[in-house]
């Protein structure tokens, strides 16, 4: 009586098992695929380190390289942790004043300038207010969301709104958020009605926004630097990674992920 | 012997632990000199928060009180299918990590949420508001006030409750007369907590309500705001919070209204027998 459940329940195990086996194998020869490709797409994987990155830097830096810890925040942010002796080991920021002031008081080494960027304006994909324009946010009601002046992504907005003339419109600033990332999560909600961040975060949510284009004439120079943390106790990986993003791979990478080349 | 080793070690753990919650809180005072402080306590950023956060906080802790008592003392007066349960929901935004206090918070009354296009249909709108602000106060200090006057109530000896009754008072006149005296301390201390709670919330504002000089920036949120600029006015805003909560708690303690801590501290002491 008992042994044929019995019996059924294991034949039942093992073919059980032997599907999660074929599974198995499946998952590992396409972990091994991706591991693969991953060593084609950085060759020498560093670890150990911890990079300090602008948040516009999430998505494209652990494709370069997923070796290091990384902490991606506003580089405001980061600069004030490492001021407070924050254990980094590589600083790389969305401008070039915060690593060059953080030189100036021996916290990091040489900056070097690693790509660039470009200020949009973007809308929920809804467009509840009717934004078509930058000049459009002159109306008054519209809830406009932008990163605080302290943050890099926030004076280049200043810098923009005035270049056209249009400082007024900060009246219409509902919330200053503390990173570039932050603004965008609040107009991709449809929570605001606009906000200005990279066009690489617009890029990170599509259909969840629209992408209204700062003219030419009004785009801040938007330049990224990068150093190496004079604290670091690894200082020869840091600037291995800090390579890996200024090599000829890295540079591709980032311009897959809809970064600017660096200025000749 | 082995019990002068206990008592050593007793006191060892002691001396880590008072060590360790103090040194944070001195180090904000031997950061920043008096005189700072209060030179910084006219920069508009700290008086802007301040006022933000007072006006939050006051008007949150008014609906607390508004709706939280006749909760409280439904669930401590009646037994009814479900009792338990709905005591738990309460305390849950009490447990719930702030970040998702503000993910609710923006689901429930953002413009994509549940409530959204209904609040929309009003003219309202809530987000990047002191509603905002006053609201995610409200659900994680709430709780922290509803269970303490829960507890209250239920210790209100009922015989009071019975003789208000046959001696011809009403249940309105014998609950503003016999059950609130008798149950004000707990009442008083539950508030107390939701108020401290509330003067600190961060997580679920600054994703509910966004951050504001002088609409929605909140003391808690303007360290977080200053910390990029300026350390010493985040010194100062901390430093402030801490003389806030601490008279909070040490005007709670002189009310002696700390009912509990006074009735154990004198058995636990016994206990240990090391004098």
């Amino acid at each position: 009586m008992k042994g044929a459940p019995l019996q059924l329940t294991s034949a039942h195990r093992a073919r059980g098992g032997l599907a999660l086996l074929s599974a198995i194998v499946v998952s590992l020869s396409a972990v091994a695929g991706a591991a693969a490709g991953a060593a084609e797409h950085a060759s020498r994987a560093v670890s150990g380190i911890t990079v300090f990155a602008a948040a516009s830097l999430t998505d494209v830096f652990p494709r370069i390289d997923p070796g290091p810890r990384f902490s991606f925040a506003g580089s405001n942010t980061l600069a004030a942790q490492i001021t407070q002796g924050a254990p980094a080991d590589v600083f790389a920021s969305a401008n070039t004043t915060l690593p060059a002031q953080l030189y100036a008081k021996g916290l990091v080494g040489k900056p070097v300038v690693f790509t660039r960027n470009r200020l949009v304006l973007v809308v929920p994909s809804s467009n509840p207010a009717g934004v078509h324009s930058v000049y459009d946010l002159r109306r008054a009601g519209i809830k406009l969301v932008v990163a605080s002046p302290a943050v890099p992504v926030g004076a280049y907005t200043v810098q923009v709104l005035k270049q056209m003339g249009l400082s007024s419109v900060l009246a219409n600033v509902v919330s200053r958020e503390s990173d570039v990332r932050s603004v965008l999560a609040k107009v991709a909600l449809g929570e605001a009605d606009a906000g200005f961040v990279y066009s690489t975060d617009a890029k990170t949510v599509p259909g969840k926004v629209i992408v209204v284009k700062v003219p030419a004439w009004a785009q801040p120079k938007v330049t990224y630097s990068m150093a190496v943390v004079s604290a670091s106790n690894n200082k020869t990986t840091a600037q291995r990674f800090v390579n890996e993003v200024l090599s000829k791979a890295g540079q591709k990478t980032m311009l897959d992920y809809g970064f600017l080349p660096i200025p000749k | 012997m082995r019990r002068a080793a206990l008592a050593l070690v007793y006191f060892a753990a002691s001396a880590v632990a008072l060590a360790f919650l103090l040194l944070p809180i001195v180090a904000i005072f031997v950061h920043v000199s008096p005189g700072r402080l209060v030179g910084q306590l006219s920069n508009p950023v700290v008086t802007d928060a301040l006022l933000v956060s007072f006006k939050t906080t006051l008007i949150a802790q008014a609906l607390v009180l508004g709706f939280g008592t006749p909760t409280a003392y439904l669930l401590a007066s009646r037994r009814f299918p479900g009792r338990a349960l709905c005591i738990t929901l309460v305390e849950l935004p009490m447990v719930l990590p702030p970040a998702v206090a503000g993910i609710g918070l923006l689901a429930a009354f953002g413009r994509a949420g549940l409530l959204g296009s209904t609040l929309r249909a009003a003219g309202v709108e809530i987000p990047f508001t002191q509603t905002a602000v006053t609201l995610a106060v409200a659900f994680v200090a709430s709780p922290l006030y509803i269970r303490q006057a829960i507890a209250a109530f239920e210790a209100v000896d009922p015989n009071f409750v019975a003789a208000s009754r046959t001696l011809g008072a009403g249940p309105a006149r014998t609950f503003f007369r016999v059950v609130l005296p008798l149950a004000r301390g707990g009442l008083v201390a539950g508030e107390a907590l939701a108020f401290a709670r509330g003067l600190g919330e961060f997580g679920a504002t600054i994703m509910f309500a966004g951050s504001l000089q002088n609409v929605t920036q909140t003391l808690p949120l303007a360290i977080y705001a200053e910390f990029e600029v300026d350390f010493d006015v985040t010194l100062a805003i901390s430093a402030l919070l801490v003389l806030i909560s601490a008279a909070l708690l040490i005007s709670l303690k002189l009310t002696s209204l700390w009912r509990p801590s006074e009735q154990t501290s004198p058995s636990r002491f016994g206990l240990l027998s090391w004098s």
